[in-house]
């Protein structure tokens, strides 16, 4: 026996966040759902009740609190949004993981919002510098979680973080969403996994991959 | 959120703004619903808890599936398991919530830098070590010496409150007796007075 971990999804509603919510309540993790859409939210955790009856999972009205429960808290939220969340649930969450998804892409997919020198994960650790913020899921489409398996390969997935027990842990949820776990190394790594992700946009869009894609390194 | 945690911290060891700075970056703030589990045996304790408000008890099992009680914890209480903290070895207790609490934890690599940086927090841990000693001695010299009513009477001096806040069959498991033993002890207690 091993007591659940508490995982708040801030931005559960999103495409990003209602997929990462489905794939992580197979795994031994009680999840906490936040959204500005509620009813949207309570309907997201009533659909995957009806999926998996042994799921743990419940739509919660303040992020703060959310936050304070939680032992994880991902941010399913677009870069821009960042900064506001971070000010609310920085003192909640003090020594905390803090997983980043998000690619600070412009509105047209062309380039970055954030100089050269840094990312939005770098950018995520300055505003929480109390907590380990860790890069993952990013290079991943939202459709890509309900099928990790593309064309007969598993779709890696990339994680960088500066803490190693905290990259552990995001570690062992990227294989419960059913990724191949890559660690890239610590988290500068993220520049560029945030430049993957803008690149598979672009080619996504020139080549119609349907918003089905992904990252896999091949080696013997 | 840490308002108990200073305050107890203080009383016996007085901080000055800056050091509690320090403690406080390393601190994990931690909210625990009634029923939940904050430890489960063969868990590695990766954290000393201290409750800020709430109530928690820490059990075994035997191989029945009977509990038996070994702790409770309520406002300004530290709990966790200690084997399992200091030797990153599986846990042999279950620790799980009696109220909906609020807990303040410490990791072990905050508990290792905090030893490392501030000489405070190694005087203030041995006093909670040594106070913890204290009591385990009290409670094992109560269980094989004392006649029942006054292990009992010795129990409700340790713990005040806790007929308010914990069942009585809880209780029972704690001090070793069977619900119906306590129950009639606290009848014969509560007549003579």
């Amino acid at each position: 026996m091993s007591a659940k971990q508490t995982i708040a999804i801030i931005g559960a509603t999103g495409n990003m966040g209602a997929a990462i919510a489905r794939s992580l309540s197979k795994g031994k993790n009680r999840l906490l759902l936040f959204s500005h859409n509620q009813d949207k939210s309570q309907q997201l955790a009533h659909d995957i009740k009806n999926s998996h009856t042994s799921a743990d999972v419940e739509s919660i009205e303040c992020k703060v609190n959310a936050s304070w429960e939680a032992d994880i808290i991902i941010l399913a939220v677009p870069y821009g949004a960042e900064k506001e969340i971070a000010a609310q649930i920085r003192d909640v969450a003090n020594q905390k993981i803090v997983i980043s998804i998000a690619n600070p892409l412009n509105e047209t997919y062309k380039k970055m919002v954030t100089p050269t020198d840094t990312s939005a994960a770098e950018e995520l650790q300055k505003l929480l510098p109390n907590s380990k913020v860790v890069k993952a899921f990013n290079t991943i489409f939202a459709a890509d979680f309900a099928n990790p398996v593309i064309d007969g390969k598993q779709v890696d997935s990339f994680i960088a973080g500066n803490d190693a027990e905290a990259v552990d842990t995001v570690t062992e949820l990227v294989k419960t969403a059913g990724f191949n776990a890559i660690v890239a190394g610590e988290l500068p790594a993220s520049r560029t996994l945030e430049h993957m992700m803008l690149l598979l946009i672009q080619l996504t869009m020139k080549h119609n991959y349907n918003w089905l894609a992904g990252w896999k390194i091949l080696h013997n | 959120m840490y308002d108990l945690f200073f305050r107890k911290f203080n009383e016996r060891v007085a901080l000055t703004s800056e050091e509690e700075m320090l403690i406080k970056q390393l601190l994990t703030p931690k909210k625990l619903r009634k029923k939940q589990y904050l430890l489960q045996e063969g868990d590695t304790g990766k954290s000393i808890c201290f409750v800020e408000k709430g109530a928690l008890r820490a059990y075994v099992l035997d191989e029945k599936g009977n509990e038996y009680i070994t702790a409770f914890a309520f406002e300004g209480y530290t709990i966790g398991d200690l084997y399992s903290f200091m030797n990153a070895a599986p846990a042999t207790l279950n620790i799980d919530a009696l109220e909906d609490c609020e807990l303040v934890l410490l990791s072990k690599s905050a508990h290792e830098e905090l030893l490392q940086k501030l000489p405070k927090y190694e005087t203030y841990i041995r006093l909670l070590l040594t106070d913890a000693y204290i009591m385990l001695q009290r409670r094992m010299t109560n269980m094989i010496s004392l006649p029942i009513e006054e292990r009992y009477i010795a129990f409700s001096e340790m713990y005040p409150t806790i007929f308010q806040r914990v069942p009585q069959h809880m209780i029972a498991s704690f001090m070793g007796l069977s619900p119906e033993t306590l129950s009639r002890v606290r009848t014969r207690i509560s007549n003579k007075k």
